[in-house]
């Protein structure tokens, strides 16, 4: 077995001298590294403001229409999740994916669109905002002297999607409790509980929704213990049932798909080894590991097909659909290691961004066939990531993906905005050039009996060149004409990565 | 009537104490446990007392009781303990069952706690950062399930 962990990943990636791991010096012992390194970046890049701290008192202004006009129809409000604190006391998360979770909301209204930001209140967040430091062991990082944990939500950031359910707004996370917040004030309400033994357990960040007031289906991943929790809620959040699926792989799993029949998931080789502190130290990625593809029944979770593909990692599906036979077909954001997680996740921030330390993520389709034949196949070049489908096709046949795209040598991420024909293979492409990076692009449906992908895409984006954030509409069939309408806000957001849209 | 009382509590905090004292010679000692931020305020308070790494990773406890819980804090004392190193094991059983209660991916959703007020990562603490001495000289040992 070849594996690489991510503190050995550091030393083969990671340039020479600026390494967060490495020996404490007697000058360094003074400042924390990584704060220092982001302090000395950020006075001439711009681009770290991807990765600056949000205040504490949030956000709340107007934005400003700089280009086109916003689209009749388009009224309703945007939320977007993603970590928004970094540093306290002058000491600075190790990794991305460790920040408190920052909510965001742009409201598209008659008069134009609001903007609010404000931090998901979890127990962490009161307690080290009362403290003033930060206290708990985060996912990739131990801050100096740290406390105890007595459960995952202890660590709980809520940093990484949202979820509209019935008219509550849940904040997402993947290790523990989903975080309940009210939508039209960002105020915190407290983690959902379920009750039934269900309180505190992994709620994952990428539920899938059946069209037509369907159901929600979502998981939980219980990495040590290679068990997976399934939950099935009904479209009001009733919860309908909820259970521990045994032997699933414990392979940091992010994302699922859902088809009319089956629950799918791909297990990267990036694994579960042995427990450690910081939690993300406990992976890592074993090269000889196949991928595996689980689906589960639906109606009947001790029934799964299993396949093996190379080995691989992913956080991101596009969609899937299951065929006849029970040929299922699903699209992706497929790479061959977990370089970003592993390294390149550590490097941003320090403000920085290393080409061998980038996901290179590829959009690729895979078939699961009967008889636990398989095939993958690309499905473009370039790099990819956030792929988004019509929410009206979730499990269904459906045409089209939307993603945001770059190239190996843009290794601070991407500027381009994409549309991909899954069967002719036809692209649709808009680069906001290099000073515009990109986040993720959300289908919203024209109405709710459009046809397949006539609709809006609404993404955020940092513009580097001034320094603030913007909002752009494009019409999703016609990206490559450019946005129909343009919003600037006047100040910088941090990245975020999930969000969700509320007509009306 | 009160005098007499007085007197008589007196005489047993007297017997008690030489009680205590006779047990030190022997080496044997009284720990008592001062439990602090107890919420809600029913229920028992669990307890088990460990002598020795292999006990506390075994869960093989050398005393143990059920403690009803009436406020915030409450007292608890194992006598005729020999002196020596102890580690402590506490969960607040809520709903009276008998049972730390866990959500279905085994995590406890009942209050607990360590000796030291240590704190375990994924599970309960070492066996080094939750042992302390109990002796003559020291034996009230203050826990927080805060």
């Amino acid at each position: 077995m070849v594996t690489t962990s991510r503190r050995e990943a550091l030393k083969l990636l990671a340039a020479a001298g600026s390494v967060a791991t490495m020996p404490v010096t007697a000058a360094a012992r003074q400042m924390d590294p990584v704060f220092a390194d982001y302090q000395a970046a950020s006075r001439t890049d711009p681009w770290t403001l991807v990765v600056r701290d949000a205040p504490a008192e949030g956000f709340d202004s107007q934005a400003t229409l700089i280009s086109g006009t916003a689209p009749d129809g388009l009224t309703g409000t945007l939320f977007r999740n993603g970590p928004g604190r970094f540093s306290r006391q002058d000491w600075r998360y190790r990794h991305w994916f460790d920040g408190d979770g920052f909510l965001q909301s742009w409201n598209l209204g008659p008069d134009g669109v609001r903007h609010r930001g404000r931090f998901i209140e979890t127990d962490k967040w009161q307690a080290e905002e009362a403290a003033g430091r930060f206290i708990v062991p985060a996912l990739a990082s131990v801050p100096p002297q740290p406390g105890g944990l007595s459960g995952p939500d202890d660590m709980n950031v809520a940093n990484t999607s949202v979820l509209l359910l019935g008219d509550e707004l849940l904040a997402l996370w993947e290790g523990g409790s989903a975080w309940a917040v009210d939508p039209d004030t960002l105020e915190s309400q407290g983690a959902r509980r379920w009750g039934n033994g269900l309180d505190g357990v992994p709620f994952s960040a990428h539920p899938k929704r059946e069209p037509d007031g369907g159901n929600v289906w979502n998981f939980g991943q219980d990495a040590i213990r290679d068990r997976m929790i399934i939950w099935k809620i009904a479209s009001d959040g009733t919860l309908l049932q909820a259970g521990v699926v045994e032997d699933v792989p414990g392979g940091m799993v992010h994302d699922f798909v859902i088809t009319e029949h089956s629950l799918v998931f791909l297990v990267g080789s990036y694994r579960f080894q042995d427990m450690r502190l910081p939690f993300l130290d406990s992976f890592a990625f074993d090269a000889e590991a196949p991928m595996i593809a689980i689906a589960i029944d639906k109606n009947d979770w001790t029934r799964r097909r299993t396949w093996e593909l190379p080995p691989g990692f992913l956080f991101h599906f596009g969609g899937a659909w299951e065929e006849a036979d029970g040929t299922i077909r699903l699209d992706a954001a497929l790479s061959q290691d977990a370089r970003f997680a592993m390294a390149g996740a550590y490097d941003i921030m320090r403000g920085q961004a290393e080409t061998q330390t980038d996901s290179q993520a590829r959009h690729m389709q895979v078939t699961l066939a009967p008889g636990g034949r398989s095939r993958i196949e690309s499905l473009g070049d370039g790099y990819i990531e956030f792929p988004q489908v019509d929410p009206r096709l979730t499990g269904l046949r459906r045409r089209e993906t939307w993603h945001i795209a770059w190239d190996a040598d843009q290794p601070r991420g991407a500027t381009r905005i994409e549309r991909r024909n899954l069967h002719t293979g036809d692209r649709d492409v808009f680069d906001h050039g290099e000073a515009v990076f990109v986040e993720e692009p959300l289908f919203i449906p024209a109405s709710p009996v459009a046809p397949e992908g006539q609709g809006w895409i609404l993404h955020t984006a940092l513009n580097t060149r001034v320094e603030q954030t913007e909002l752009h509409a494009f019409n999703a069939q016609h990206l490559s004409d450019g946005p129909v309408a343009s919003w600037r806000l006047p100040y910088a957001c941090p990245f975020g990565f999930h969000g969700c849209w509320r007509s009306g | 009537m009160m005098k007499l009382m007085t007197s008589t509590l007196l005489a047993a905090a007297l017997v008690g104490m030489t009680a205590s004292l006779a047990g030190a010679d022997d080496g044997m000692v009284t720990l008592t446990l001062e439990i602090s931020g107890v919420a809600p305020s029913d229920g028992y308070v669990m307890i088990g007392v460990f002598d020795s790494e292999a006990g506390w990773n075994d869960g093989a406890a050398v005393a143990g009781t059920r403690a009803s819980v009436d406020g915030d804090q409450l007292t608890v004392a194992f006598t005729d303990l020999p002196a020596g190193t102890y580690g402590v094991k506490m969960y607040h059983d809520v709903d009276a069952d008998g049972e730390m209660d866990t959500n279905l991916m085994g995590i406890p959703s009942e209050p607990f706690a360590f000796s030291n007020n240590a704190h375990g990562r994924f599970g309960p603490p070492e066996w080094n950062a939750a042992a302390f001495e109990v002796s003559a000289d020291s034996s009230v040992h203050s826990v927080s399930f805060e």
